[in-house]
C-alpha cells in the first residue's frame, strides 16, 4: 500500500510541477498567470488530435508549440495591449475552453486510438525540473533578470533591461511547461475530454503561491496536493480514524487545505513586488 | 495606436473565419442560424431572456466586486449554494412566506460563502481569484453530496423535491414568455449604478477599488472595504441562484448552474465602466448560450461562442486601456 501510494503521489503531482514551474517563470517575471489551466487544457487536446495522424512524439512537439503561441497571446495583451493580467488569463481559459471544444469535437479527439505519448521519464524530468529552474535563478545572468524585471519592472530597465523582452522569454518557458503538463494528462488517459484539466491549473497556481513563488516549497506544495489526490484514490469509500467521510471530502480536501493555507500564514509577504505592474 | 486594435479585431475575425472554414459551414450560414435561434424565434427569444436573467444577476455581482478591484471568480459557487438554500427553505415553508425566507437564505448563504475569500485577499493579502476558485470547487462538491443523500428526493435521482410556488410570469402570449424574474435582475443592475454612481458607500467603495492607498489618506478603510464588496458579491450571486430556483427550476440538482457564475465574469468584464451596460452584455450572453445550439445543428461547434466571447472580452480590454491608467 505505501508503495501504491507514494508512486500515485509522484503522477498525480508531476502535472502540477510542471505547470507550477510555467507559472512560476512568468509571474517572476511580473506577469499573473491565471491562464495556466487553458494552456494545459490547450496541450491536452492538441496532443490528443495529433498523436493518431503523426505519432507520439510529433504529438507532443505539436502540442508544446500550440501551447508557447496561447503564452504568447498572454504575452502580447498584457504587455502590447496593456490588458489587466487577469482579464487577458481568463480570456486565455476561455479560448482555451472554447477551443478545445471545437477541435476535439471536429477531429473526435475522445477516440480511445490515440496513441500512448513518450512519458517515460517525465516524473524524474518533473522532480528535477524545481532544482534546476532554482539553480537557473540564483546563477545565471539569464535568471537574475527574470527576477530582477519581476521585482520591479522600472528600475530593471533602468539597468538596461527591456521587461517586454524578458517576458517574452519567460511565458515561452511557462508555454513549455504548462505544455507538458498537459500533454501528461492524455498519456494517463489516452484521448481528450473536454475539461479534462479540472482545475489543475488553478491548484499549481495555489501551490506556487503557497511556496512564496519559491521552486524548491513550490515542489513541496505540488507532492503534497499530488498527496491528498492519491489519498483519495485509496480511501474514498473507506473507512479512516473510525470515520468513513464521503467520497466528496476527500475530493474537496486539497481545495480546502488551500483556502486554510492562504488564511495562515503560508505565502504571505513574498509576492514578486513588480507583479501586474507594466 | 488605432491600427493595434484594428489587428486585434483583423485577428479574431480571421480565427472566427478559419474556425467555420474547418467545420464546412458559410460565414453566412452560420451567422444567420446564430441570430434565428437566439432572436428568430418565439421560444428562441423566450430561452434567450431566460438565460439572460442569472447572467445578469450574477454579473453584476461580480461587476460591484470588480469595483472594488476584486476578482470574485467564485460567483458560481456562492449562486448554487444560494440556490440550493433557496430550495431547502422554500420546500419547508409554502406559498409567498417560503420565497421570501428562501431568498434571505440564499443571499446570506452566497455572502457567508464569499466571506473567506474577502477576508483572506484583505488580512492575510492572498489572492481572491484562487481562493474564489477553491471555494467554487467545494461548493461542488457539497452540495452535490448533499443531493445525493442527506437532502435527496425520495425516488429522486440526485435532485430535491420540487417547490410548491413559483414566481410569475410577466406577460405569456403563444409561445412567448417572459418571467417576473427578468425585471428584477435588470432592476437590480439599475440599482448597483446608482448605488455606486449616487451614494457616499458607493464612493467609497469606487475609491478603494481605484487606489486603496488614496482611500485610506482620504478616510476609508481598504480592507474592510473589501470584505464588505465581497460580500455583499456573494450575497448578490447567492440572490441570482433564488431567482433561478423560484423562477424557472423550482428545484435544485446536481450540475445545477452550467456556469453562470463563471460567464457572469465575462458580462462584467464587457459591461466595462457601466453598470448599465451589463444589460446588454448579459443578453449578449444569453442570446451566444441559446444560439450556440443552433449552430450545433448547422455543424458547428457550441464552443465556438465561448471563443467569440474571449475575443469580445479581449477586444473590450484593449480598447478600454489604450495608453492611459484604467481608473474605475
Amino acid at each position: 500500500m505505501p508503495n501504491v501510494l507514494v508512486s500515485q503521489t509522484l503522477a498525480l503531482s508531476t502535472p502540477l510541477l510542471f505547470a507550477a514551474m510555467g507559472g512560476y517563470a512568468s509571474e517572476r517575471s511580473g506577469v499573473v498567470n491565471i491562464g495556466l489551466e487553458g494552456l494545459m487544457l490547450t496541450a491536452a487536446c492538441a496532443a490528443a488530435v495529433a498523436a493518431p495522424h503523426y505519432g507520439p512524439y510529433a504529438a507532443v512537439a505539436i502540442a508544446l508549440a500550440v501551447t508557447v503561441l496561447l503564452s504568447l497571446l498572454h504575452w502580447l495583451a498584457t504587455q502590447v495591449y496593456r490588458i489587466d493580467h487577469v482579464i487577458s488569463g481568463m480570456a486565455v481559459n476561455l479560448l482555451a475552453a472554447g477551443g478545445t471544444n471545437f477541435v476535439a469535437s471536429l477531429a473526435n479527439a475522445a477516440s480511445s486510438d490515440v496513441p500512448h505519448l513518450p512519458v517515460v521519464g517525465y516524473e524524474g524530468v518533473a522532480l528535477g525540473l524545481p532544482f534546476v529552474v532554482f539553480l537557473y535563478v540564483r546563477a545565471t545572468r539569464g535568471g537574475l533578470r527574470l527576477v530582477a524585471t519581476g521585482a520591479d519592472p522600472d528600475k530593471a530597465r533602468l539597468a538596461g533591461l527591456v521587461p517586454e523582452r524578458v517576458r517574452l522569454a519567460a511565458l515561452i518557458a511557462t508555454g513549455l511547461f504548462a505544455g507538458l503538463g498537459g500533454t501528461m494528462l492524455v498519456a494517463y488517459t489516452e484521448g481528450f475530454t473536454n475539461d479534462m484539466v479540472a482545475g489543475r491549473g488553478y491548484i499549481a497556481l495555489a501551490a506556487l503561491v503557497l511556496g512564496g513563488w519559491r521552486p524548491l516549497p513550490t515542489l513541496v506544495a505540488c507532492l503534497a496536493f499530488g498527496l491528498m489526490s492519491a489519498l483519495r484514490i485509496q480511501y474514498a469509500g473507506g473507512t479512516v480514524l473510525g470515520v468513513s467521510p464521503p467520497s466528496e471530502f476527500w475530493a474537496a480536501l486539497p481545495y480546502l487545505a488551500t483556502v486554510v493555507a492562504l488564511a495562515g500564514l503560508l505565502g504571505r509577504g513574498r509576492v514578486p513586488a513588480g507583479l501586474g505592474k507594466s | 495606436m488605432r491600427w493595434r486594435i484594428l489587428a486585434l479585431v483583423a485577428g479574431a475575425v480571421l480565427i472566427l473565419l478559419g474556425a467555420l472554414f474547418i467545420s464546412h459551414v458559410g460565414p453566412v450560414t452560420a451567422l444567420s442560424a446564430l441570430l434565428k435561434g437566439s432572436l428568430g424565434t418565439a421560444p428562441g427569444l423566450t430561452e434567450s431572456l431566460r438565460q439572460t436573467t442569472p447572467l445578469l444577476i450574477a454579473g453584476v455581482a461580480v461587476f460591484l466586486a470588480l469595483r472594488a478591484g476584486l476578482f470574485n471568480i467564485g460567483a458560481e459557487g456562492q449562486l448554487i449554494v444560494g440556490a440550493l438554500a433557496c430550495t431547502l427553505v422554500a420546500l419547508r415553508l409554502p406559498g409567498v412566506v417560503g420565497m421570501v425566507l428562501g431568498t434571505l437564505a440564499a443571499v446570506v448563504a452566497g455572502a457567508l460563502w464569499a466571506w473567506p475569500a474577502g477576508a483572506i485577499k484583505a488580512y492575510r493579502g492572498g489572492h481572491e481569484v484562487i481562493t474564489t476558485i477553491m471555494l467554487n470547487n467545494v461548493a461542488v462538491l457539497l452540495t452535490g453530496y448533499l443531493v445525493a443523500g442527506p437532502v435527496r428526493a425520495p425516488g429522486g435521482d440526485t435532485t430535491t423535491a420540487s417547490i410548491a410556488s413559483r414566481l410569475p410570469n410577466l406577460l405569456k402570449s403563444g409561445g412567448f414568455s417572459v418571467s417576473l424574474a427578468l425585471p428584477v435582475a435588470i432592476l437590480a443592475a439599475v440599482a448597483l449604478a446608482y448605488w455606486l454612481r449616487r451614494t457616499v458607500t458607493g464612493y467609497e467603495l469606487r475609491a478603494a477599488g481605484a487606489n486603496p492607498t488614496a482611500a485610506l489618506y482620504a478616510g476609508v478603510d481598504p480592507r474592510r472595504t473589501a470584505v464588505r464588496a465581497m460580500l455583499a458579491s456573494g450575497a448578490i450571486a447567492g440572490f441570482a441562484g433564488a431567482v433561478q430556483v423560484l423562477a424557472y427550476e423550482g428545484r435544485f440538482y446536481s450540475g445545477f448552474s452550467p456556469g453562470y457564475g463563471f460567464d457572469a465574469l465575462g458580462v462584467a468584464l464587457l459591461a466595462g465602466e457601466s453598470a448599465l451596460a451589463l444589460i446588454p452584455a448579459a443578453f449578449l450572453f444569453g442570446a451566444l448560450a441559446k444560439g450556440a445550439l443552433s449552430l450545433q445543428i448547422e455543424g458547428v461547434p457550441k464552443g465556438i461562442t465561448t471563443v467569440v466571447l474571449a475575443l469580445l472580452i479581449l477586444i473590450a480590454a484593449a480598447l478600454r486601456s489604450r495608453g492611459v491608467r484604467k481608473v474605475a
